[in-house]
């Protein structure tokens, strides 16, 4: 039975307070995390590379960001957007489950127990994903010789061909026509000059750019 | 022993202790304390957010039978997704250390986001992902990146996420020309993504055509295949439980099959 003296507005004033301030600390912590790191370590920054990576990441990261920023929020309601920034994984893990609960409630969009269903099903997912991974990584560190054997290293240094042979067919898959071009643009490139065979991270803002731009003429033409 | 042949070992020799030094330094206990510490309090943070929302609930007439149903499906929903997660710890441990990879995976991000900017890093520092080549130097310079980089999200939630969900309950209906925007801006993310995939797989094939340095190629490939046969048998055969393992289960694939190729 629903309790007359609750106001969900008030709720909603606090689940905003709890969140500010829990998410201004732990940002705070996640930034401290480098600087525990290297005093810990006897580490120093290495400032020359420093800021071209982050000016580098910031061109990539701040536009795609937003948009998610300005997607996620109305999908998920303020309380779980709160827990899914922090927490991480949002597209492929909290926004299929807190969909999955919604279903599973029967919460109609936009309604108060939607929001209330999403918040309680970001929570216990990010709980659940810290608690699967601790468990993890205590299994992880007995196994650590083995991951530092040499007979590994080929499967450590080839991390990125492999995270981005799957993610490209999984994202060329969707639209082949899109990909031709770009991939094409870097081959000729790094085969015409070598040197920019270690230059991904700037050629990536241009083809990331040539992608978005033949998008939007595809889009204009409707050939998407 | 031909002295040449001793002068071709020793700098081996020497990259090994490096690597030994480096990952041990990468691995050391307190480093663990520090993460444990941090990760303790976001889990806080979630279970106050779980107990608010779940007295809200009740509160507003919603049985208890319901919000239980969400808690447990929402658990039984994540264990799956986070076994992917852990591997994806397990595959960035090797080059970053188990107390980066733990905290960068628990928590904001995700694989691809800390993968990409950890070499756009390493890059920028003249480096690569590689645990022979990287300093402790390196790894916090790429963990600040990696920090900075993803940060805006919880910046946007501080500052701006009141007054947008305030709008966003007041909103009147979308115009048409809203939508159209909108429909541009889910192929923009994925022109984005392709853009970036095709970066990377272009330097590798040209590595292949230039340098005949194959083994990136060919990781790629079976990694491809293998997302190309799970997808298949999600979509095709009705193994939907795949999905959640598509992206880390190829990743691993093509990892070890890295490994049978240098052997």
């Amino acid at each position: 039975m629903k309790d007359k003296s609750f106001d969900y507005n008030i709720y909603l004033e606090d689940i905003h307070t709890t969140g500010r301030i829990g998410l201004s600390l732990g940002l705070l912590m996640l930034l401290a995390a480098p600087f525990l790191f290297a005093l810990v370590s006897g580490a120093h920054f290495n400032l020359q590379g420093l800021w071209p990576a982050l000016v580098k990441v910031l061109i990539i990261y701040i536009p795609s960001s937003i948009v998610e920023f300005l997607i996620y929020v109305p999908m998920l309601g303020p309380g779980a957007c709160y827990l899914a920034f922090i927490t991480g994984n949002i597209t492929n893990l909290k926004i299929p489950c807190a969909f999955s609960a919604r279903d599973i409630a029967k919460s109609e969009i936009g309604t108060p127990e939607d929001e209330i269903i999403s918040t309680l099903s970001v929570a216990t997912s990010s709980l659940i994903t810290m608690l699967v991974i601790f468990l993890g990584v205590l299994l992880l560190i007995p196994l650590t010789p083995v991951l530092e054997n040499p007979v590994m290293k080929p499967a450590f240094d080839n991390l990125l061909p492999a995270l981005f042979g799957a993610l490209s067919m999984q994202y060329f898959k969707k639209n082949v026509k899109l990909a031709v071009f770009p991939l094409a643009f870097m081959v000729v490139l790094c085969v015409l000059i070598p040197s920019m065979i270690t230059q991904t991270s700037t050629l990536l803002i241009a083809n990331g750019a040539i992608a978005i731009g033949l998008a939007y003429l595809m889009f204009k033409k409707n050939w998407l | 022993m031909h002295p040449y042949a001793f002068a071709g070992i020793l700098p081996c020799i020497i990259r090994r202790i490096q690597m030994q030094t480096y990952l041990a330094k990468a691995n050391a206990p307190l480093l663990y304390l520090i993460v444990g510490v941090i990760l303790l309090f976001v889990a806080g943070l979630c279970v106050v957010f779980m107990i608010k929302s779940y007295r809200a609930g009740i509160k507003l007439g919603m049985s208890k039978q319901v919000l239980k149903r969400a808690i447990t499906s929402s658990a039984t929903f994540t264990v799956l997704p986070s076994v992917s997660i852990l591997l994806g710890v397990i595959a960035l441990s090797g080059s970053l250390g188990i107390p980066m990879s733990w905290l960068r995976l628990s928590v904001i991000g995700n694989l691809q986001y800390e993968a990409t900017v950890a070499q756009i890093a390493a890059e920028n520092m003249g480096k690569k992902l590689d645990s022979a080549i990287l300093s402790m130097n390196d790894l916090v310079t790429i963990m600040l990146v990696m920090t900075i980089g993803i940060s805006l999200g919880c910046l946007l939630s501080i500052t701006v996420l009141k007054k947008y969900s305030h709008a966003l309950q007041h909103k009147p209906a979308a115009s048409t020309s809203t939508k159209k925007t909108k429909s541009f801006s889910s192929f923009a993310m994925v022109a984005m993504f392709i853009g970036l995939c095709a970066t990377f797989l272009g330097s590798y094939i040209a590595q292949a055509i230039v340098y005949k340095h194959m083994l990136p190629v060919y990781t790629a490939i079976i990694s491809a295949i293998a997302m190309g046969i799970f997808e298949y048998l999600a979509t095709q055969k009705g193994f939907t439980v795949l999905e959640n393992f598509s992206l880390a289960g190829s990743m691993i694939l093509g990892m070890a099959g890295a490994i049978l190729i240098s052997l």
